[in-house]
């Protein structure tokens, strides 16, 4: 489970396919998240808003990408995780996320990598890009 | 200021194991207390965004640009969103969050007219008052623009 840091090297990437992403997985997260902002459940709160029809939280797209680096070195390896939101995911779309290595450092006593991330939709719109930093975890 | 939680939240195993199932994450170090101590940790740990989580956050966005004057939360939109760990956050923990630093700006946009910006952070704190994780959320409001948030 636990990753070679040794190994690491810039360039390194990870990928995976979450699936098809609906009205099922918005309600799932609002429940856990507390967001219960109708947007994302309610067509007729959606177009009064002036959107078409619902579209799922953006920190459930966020959520489903901090999957890279959970993964790849472990959740508890974790120092940061940072999210910008691009475009909107919509009921029926396919949710694929990709990570990449891009630097490998030492900082005090552990070895730390940066991470570029990114979750983009069937089309290759990118929905959410993110970043993270993660460390050899020593318990 | 912002009202932010209850003061010390727990961080509980079965709302840990319901986040990480809501964001489709299988990782045995969500779900499985034995697996997560065998890796080390003292129980299972939160996923990175798992702070937004209701139970914790309480509402602590809105009233928090609530207070922010002239900043419309109705017509606010969440662009960005950033957690920094100093440890895993655990099962176990029991949090508090405080209100950390809040700024806002504005920027022009594309159509000539005048976009808000606001970041604010929110700080959580264990049992011991040992920060855990800052939670840095950027909302923009666009006069005209879509309502999302």
């Amino acid at each position: 489970m636990s990753v070679d840091w040794a190994a690491v090297r810039v360039g390194d990437e990870r990928r995976f396919d979450a699936g098809e992403i609906g009205r099922f997985h918005f309600v799932r997260y609002a429940g856990a998240s507390g967001d219960f902002n109708p947007l994302h459940y309610d067509d007729a709160a959606a177009r009064d808003a002036g959107q078409q029809r619902v579209f799922g939280q953006g920190m459930l797209t966020a959520g489903i990408l901090s999957g890279i680096p959970a993964a790849w070195f472990g959740p508890e390896s974790l120092r940061r995780f940072a999210v910008r939101f691009r475009a909107r995911l919509w009921p029926g779309d396919r949710v694929s996320c990709w990570g990449r290595v891009v630097r490998v450092y030492r900082q005090g006593d552990r070895l730390h990598a940066d991470l570029l991330l990114s979750a983009k939709n069937q089309n290759g719109d990118v929905l959410v890009r993110g970043e993270a930093t993660v460390r050899e975890w020593r318990p | 200021m912002a009202k932010i939680s209850p003061r010390g939240i727990p961080v509980e195993r079965g709302k840990i194991h319901e986040f990480a199932t809501a964001i489709l994450d299988d990782h045995p170090h969500y779900h499985d207390v034995e697996a997560a101590r065998a890796a080390g940790l003292p129980s299972v740990v939160a996923p990175p965004s798992f702070v937004m989580a209701g139970a914790l956050f309480e509402g602590a966005s809105v009233e928090t640009l609530a207070g922010i004057d002239g900043f419309d939360v109705r017509s606010a939109l969440h662009c960005a969103q950033e957690f920094v760990f100093e440890r895993p956050l655990c099962a176990g923990d029991v949090l508090t969050g405080s209100p950390g630093a809040t700024r806002s700006y504005e920027k022009g946009s594309g159509s000539g007219g005048r976009m808000k910006f606001v970041e604010f952070e929110i700080v959580y704190r264990d049992q011991n008052g040992d920060i855990v994780v800052r939670s840095r959320t950027t909302a923009v409001q666009a006069p005209g623009v879509e309502k999302a948030r």
